[in-house]
C-alpha cells in the first residue's frame, strides 16, 4: 500500500505491543532462571540459556500458530494478530539464540565445522532413542530464518504473493520439526515433564483451534440463500452489526456486506495485500479497514482511498422490507456503486 | 548417509554463498531490485539484506530484467 519502504511501520499501539514482547521475554527467561536454580542448583549458565530459549521459542510459536483461528473467533484477539509479525521475528530471535548456543555448546570446540558436526556427530538416524535430534532442530531454524527475514512488505510484493504465502506455510513444517525435535531429544537430555507437558496440550490446543475454524469456514460456505429473480437473499438486515460486516457466499465468491451510516455496500471479501478476510474487519473513519494489516477501502467503491491503488470487486445491494438481497454478478474491481439506503 | 549429508550441507553452502553475492549487490544497487528502493531510507536495506539472502532466486530476475530501464 506504501509509496516507499518504512523500517517498520509503526504505530504507537505497535510500540506498545513490541514493549509487551520484549518485557514478557525477559520476564520468562529471568523466572525460568530462577526456578531452574531453585529446584537445580548446578545447571550451567550454558544449559540454562539453551533450555530457557528453547523453551520459550516454543511458547511463542504456539501463540503465533493459535492467534490466527483465534482472532477469526473471538474479534477481541485482532490487535495481536497485527503484531503476529514482530511476535514472528521476536520468535525467531530466541530459537536462534538456543540454537546458537547449543552449537556453540557442543559442536563449536572440535576442529570439524559446527553446522557439519550437528549432522555429523551422531550417525544414528535408523534410531529413535537415539535420533540426532539437533538436525530437526537446525532445519527448522533454517525455515524460521527464511519467514523472520522476508517479514517485510518488500518481499510480499518482490516474491509475489503467492509464493511468499507459500513459503509462510512453512511454518506448519517448522512446527513438525520443532515438535520431533523436541519429543526425540527428550530421550536423550533431561527434558522436563513440564516441557513436553507443555508441547502436548499445546499441540492439543493448535489443531483443535484449527479445526474449529475451518468447520466454521465450511458453514458460511454452505449457508444457503434463497433466489429471486436473479437477486439473491441473504440475511436480514438486523444480523449486520453497525460498522461490521457478515460474509456470505455468492457465486462462489465470499462477500462481505458492510452496514454504515445508514447504509449498506457489498464487496470482494479478499484483501489484495494478503488476502485477508475484509468482512472480518471494521469501517473507520469511513474506510472498511482489512483486520489484518489495515489495508482500507472505500465501501462504496472498493477502492483504496488516495494516493493508494488497491481495488476490489463490488456488488450491488437491494432492500426488501427488512431483508438484504444482493446481486451475485461482481462488479469490475473498482466499480463505484451506489449503497444501498435503509 | 554421509554423502547424502554433503551434499545436502555443499548445496546449502553454495546457496548462501551466492545470496551473500546478491545480499551485496542489493545494499549497493536496490534500485534495480526495486523502484520503490530509491524513495526509501537507507537502512531499511540492512533490514532486509537477511531475506535477499535466503530468497535470491526468486529476485534475481528483476535484476536482469531491469538492466535495460
Ligand atoms: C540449530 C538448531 C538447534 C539446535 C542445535 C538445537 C539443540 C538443542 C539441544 C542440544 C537441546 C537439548 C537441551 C537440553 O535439554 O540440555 C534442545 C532442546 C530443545 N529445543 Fe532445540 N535446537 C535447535 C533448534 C530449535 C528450534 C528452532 C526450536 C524451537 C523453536 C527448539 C526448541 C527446543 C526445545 C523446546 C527444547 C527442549 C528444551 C528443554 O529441554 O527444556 N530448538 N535443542
Ligand atoms: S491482508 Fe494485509 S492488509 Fe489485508
Amino acid at each position: 500500500m506504501g509509496l516507499d519502504y518504512q523500517l517498520v511501520l509503526w504505530n504507537k499501539y505497535k510500540k506498545t505491543y513490541d514493549k509487551i514482547i520484549a518485557l514478557s521475554m525477559l520476564l520468562y527467561v529471568m523466572v525460568f532462571a530462577g526456578v531452574t536454580f531453585a529446584f537445580n542448583s548446578e545447571t550451567s549458565i550454558e544449559t540454562l540459556v539453551i533450555r530457557a530459549f528453547g523453551s520459550l521459542a516454543i511458547i511463542m510459536l504456539h501463540l503465533i500458530l493459535i492467534i490466527g483461528p483465534l482472532s477469526r473467533l473471538n474479534r477481541r484477539f485482532l490487535p495481536i494478530l497485527y503484531n503476529r509479525r514482530h511476535l514472528g521475528v521476536s520468535m525467531f530471535i530466541a530459537a536462534f539464540i538456543h540454537g546458537g548456543f547449543s552449537m556453540f555448546q557442543f559442536h563449536a570446540l572440535g576442529d570439524v565445522n559446527p553446522i557439519y558436526s550437528i549432522f555429523t556427530s551422531n550417525m544414528d538416524y535408523g534410531s529413535l532413542t537415539n535420533f540426532p535430534f539437533q538436525v530437526l532442530g537446525f532445519l527448522a531454524l533454517l525455515i524460521l530464518f527464511v519467514m523472520a527475514s522476508t517479514s517485510h512488505d518488500f518481499f510480499l510484493g518482490n516474491l509475489s504473493a503467492k509464493v511468499w504465502k507459500r513459503l509462510h506455510m512453512m511454518v506448519y513444517v517448522a512446527y513438525a520439526l520443532i515438535i520431533a525435535h523436541v519429543f526425540l531429544g527428550a530421550f536423550q537430555q533431561e527434558t522436563s515433564f513440564f516441557t513436553i507437558g507443555v508441547l502436548a496440550i499445546g499441540f492439543i490446543i493448535v489443531t483443535s483451534l484449527h479445526l474449529i475454524t475451518a468447520f466454521k469456514e465450511r458453514k458460511i460456505d454452505r449457508t444457503k440463500v434463497s433466489e429471486k429473480d436473479g437477486w439473491l437473499e441473504v440475511c436480514n438486515i438486523s444480523e449486520i452489526e453497525e460498522d461490521r460486516a457478515k460474509i456470505f457466499t455468492v457465486d462462489n465468491e465470499r462477500v462481505a456486506i458492510f452496514k454504515y451510516d445508514g447504509k449498506l455496500s457489498a464487496i470482494h471479501n479478499v484483501c489484495k495485500h494478503q488476502g485477508g478476510p475484509l468482512g472480518e474487519g471494521k469501517i473507520i473513519d469511513g474506510c472498511i479497514t482489512c483486520p489484518w494489516h489495515g489495508y482500507q477501502y472505500l465501501p462504496s467503491n472498493g477502492q483504496s482511498p488516495p494516493p493508494f491503488t488497491e481495488k476490489v470487486a463490488t456488488y450491488e445491494l437491494k432492500l426488501d422490507g427488512e431483508m438484504v438481497f444482493i446481486n451475485p454478478k461482481a462488479f469490475e474491481e473498482g466499480t463505484e456503486v451506489n449503497p444501498c439506503k435503509i | 548417509m554421509e554423502i547424502a549429508i554433503n551434499v545436502f550441507l555443499g548445496i546449502l553452502g553454495v546457496y548462501f554463498l551466492v545470496g551473500l553475492l546478491v545480499g551485496i549487490i542489493f545494499l549497493l544497487k536496490a534500485k534495480k531490485f526495486d523502484p520503490l528502493m530509491a524513495d526509501t531510507k537507507k537502512k531499511v536495506r540492512f533490514l532486509l539484506f537477511p531475506g535477499v539472502i535466503a530468497t535470491w532466486p526468486f529476485l534475481i530476475g528483476k535484476l536482469f530484467k531491469s538492466k535495460t530501464v
